[in-house]
């Protein structure tokens, strides 16, 4: 059994350092500028690089340290779109929610300089990151296009230019996240759709992460999705999507989430690798990638690390017992 | 004759500018134990005040408290009653904003007191109606992450109808007239619609006008069962999706209804004009006294700003269909 399998990864965000916390916080009250705080992104970028191939993971994300969020990243970047007031998704965290305001177009590539960086960091692999055209309409206020799918249908066309600058740039891996898929299960053709329009022509894998909500109700209509992986929260539902299989056999790979993101605690390598034992009853080893719940934004660096170990453990004492069982 | 408006769930916590953001703050003080229980509890009052004021000055006929102290819906009771803990993060239906699934570890009590000291407080600032608000039995059942106690949602269900009693009731005690019961569930998941109208019987009051809201999904499915149930008023959205209600008010035959005209969850600005018409049409079938015109849900999905002018929008329109009928 080599290590080609249960191959182990992020789903794309690490906790910022302090030190860019503190100068994000600077940059946005314009005290620090752009060229510093990008330095500082850079160093913090290198910084998850190394920690990635320490901890000994097998496809590599930048860490998203010059990202706040997954949509108005984008959204501040793309003409039509302006950036509204502040709303808050829990607790005491607000975000700025983007709104279409108009025809949206893509002035630049808005992801290739940070791949490029990244990926010229490490000889492993790094995935480009970017958010589907369903969660960047689902997360933003449409006030310009007269349908949903109007919307939708736009964004593709800007997500599909951006994943082949990706390619071209020597993207072996790309990941296009829609966490918002099962928003409303009744759209969910306007996601494959969409979804169509920016994988096709692509000869990079694609992927796209779904997490937090009621997967139940699109599946198995989400096996339409034109990418070659599906990339699951499990942890934090008890594995219990895995139940979904039983009847609906799932026909492509599984990034598998074994650890939770929202606890501060780590699993133990034993409840991690339990996971994995669970995921490899409905996907080969060939297919089954192992990793964190969701993006790991919201914990400390050294949570981050924890969890990320927690994954690489698990995943070789299941290798090992995969070794163990004769063809 | 006047048309009545009301508003439905939080108003934003926050606004952007940062004279607005003094209880972000004090949570985060709050967090890194800079100041106590009491200072973040005088925070919660100013900010409630705020609300209250500013639904007001829009002149909107009939307030709430802004549940300034939510975290979510559900947050108030999971917090207060025994036997049910704040569980796993989840999204909140069709919404990119977060809540906490209950866990239910036991057998559900409540004093019925968890809401009457926001409640009072709210007394003391409202200058024009004041109503209270619960989330639905349906809603907060089929939400939960966990049930250890109860063999069956129906079980859970009816068990959170009796606890809601109790706060009803202390709600009333403490002078609520009025009180919403947020159960979005009765239109999202139409299925329970007979266990939802049964759980309702356990709580009705001649005495209180309670109000079934609903939102983000037409009530379509379940529209004329909804007239069976015993409240005073019911509130439909008719924004977020697409809807045959305006074809059917007709079933609420003594019913208030609440109409969501005011989109609370995208930022586009309604004209007084759209407002009124969705209002003219909801007249043909509904009559004018019996007619109260709402936000489609809390005006927290909304930047605090946007949420200001949108209700100045529902006044608004109210005010164009009450007097000069310029509506085309």
């Amino acid at each position: 059994m080599s290590d080609n399998v249960l191959l182990t990864t992020t789903v794309g965000s690490f906790g910022k350092p302090e030190y860019l916390t503190k100068a994000r916080g600077q940059a946005a009250r314009r005290k620090l500028g752009a060229t510093e705080l990008e330095e500082l992104e850079r160093k913090a970028t290198a910084e998850w690089i190394r920690r990635q191939e320490d901890i000994g993971l097998d496809v590599l994300v930048d860490g998203e340290m010059y990202r706040g969020d997954m949509v108005a990243y984008f959204a501040e970047r793309l003409e039509g779109f302006k950036i509204g007031g502040l709303v808050r998704s829990y607790g005491n965290r607000y975000y700025h929610k983007p709104v279409i305001a108009g025809r949206v177009s893509r002035p630049k590539p808005m992801t290739v300089s940070w791949f490029e960086y990244a990926q010229s960091l490490t000889s492993k692999p790094v995935k480009g990151m970017l958010t589907g055209p369903y969660t960047l309409l689902d997360w933003s206020y449409n006030e310009a296009y007269p349908t949903r799918r109007d919307a939708v249908l736009a964004l593709a066309e800007i997500v599909r230019d951006e994943a082949r600058d990706l390619e071209r740039a020597g993207a072996k891996y790309i990941q296009i996240d829609e966490p918002a898929i099962h928003a409303r299960p009744e759209e969910i053709e306007i996601a494959i759709e969409a979804m169509g329009i920016v994988t096709a022509g692509l000869s990079a894998k694609t992927i796209s992460h779904i997490c937090y909500g009621d997967f139940a109700a699109i599946y198995p209509q989400v096996l339409d999705l034109p990418v070659d992986q599906l990339d699951l929260a499990m942890a934090n539902y008890g594995y219990r999507w895995l139940d979904l299989f039983d009847r609906n056999p799932f026909t492509k790979e599984l990034a598998i989430g074994i650890v939770d993101v929202h606890a501060h605690e780590t699993e133990t390598v034993e409840v991690a690798a339990a996971g994995i034992r669970r995921g490899l009853r409905y996907v080969s080893a060939e297919k089954l990638w192992p990793h964190p719940d969701c993006g790991l934004k919201t914990r400390t660096v050294e949570e981050c690390v924890e969890k990320c170990v927690a994954v690489v453990e698990a995943t070789k004492l299941v290798r090992k017992e995969l070794a163990k069982v004769p063809a | 004759m006047k048309l009545t408006t009301t508003v439905i769930g939080a108003y934003p916590k926050i606004g952007d500018g940062l004279e607005a953001q003094e209880l972000r703050r004090a949570l985060h003080r709050h967090d890194r134990g800079e100041i106590g229980d009491a200072d973040l509890g005088k925070v919660y009052d100013e900010v409630t005040r705020a609300a209250i004021g500013e639904i007001e000055a829009a002149g909107v006929d009939v307030t709430n408290d802004g549940q300034i102290r939510w975290d979510d819906l559900l947050s108030p009771f999971a917090r207060a009653w025994s036997g049910v803990q704040p569980g796993p993060l989840e999204r909140f239906y069709d919404n990119n904003t977060y809540f906490r699934q209950p866990v239910i570890d036991g057998r559900i009590e409540t004093d019925g007191r968890s809401l009457v000291r926001d409640f009072s407080f709210a007394q003391g600032i409202a200058k024009t109606k004041l109503k209270a608000a619960i989330p639905g039995p349906l809603t907060f059942a089929t939400l939960a992450a966990r049930d250890e106690q109860y063999r069956s949602l129906d079980e859970r269900v009816l068990a959170i109808a009796d606890a809601a009693r109790k706060e009803i009731a202390g709600l009333k005690a403490a002078g609520a007239t009025m009180i919403d019961i947020e159960d979005p569930a009765v239109v999202a998941s139409p299925k329970h619609i007979d266990l939802a109208r049964e759980a309702y019987g356990h709580f009705a009051d001649p005495d209180l006008a309670l109000t079934l809201v609903t939102y983000f999904f037409p009530p379509d499915a379940v529209l004329e069962s909804l007239a069976s149930f015993p409240v005073a008023a019911i509130a439909i959205d008719v924004r977020s999706r697409d809807t045959t209600a305006f074809d059917r008010l007709d079933a609420f035959r003594t019913q208030q209804v609440l109409l969501g005209v005011v989109d609370a969850r995208n930022t586009r600005l309604e004209t007084a004009d759209e407002v009124a018409r969705y209002a003219e049409r909801a007249l043909k079938l509904v009559p004018q006294e019996r007619l109260v015109l709402a936000t489609t849900t809390s005006l927290e999905y909304l930047p605090r700003d946007v949420a200001r002018k949108k209700l100045g929008v529902l006044v608004e329109g109210a005010r164009l269909v009450s007097g000069e009928k310029v509506v085309a």
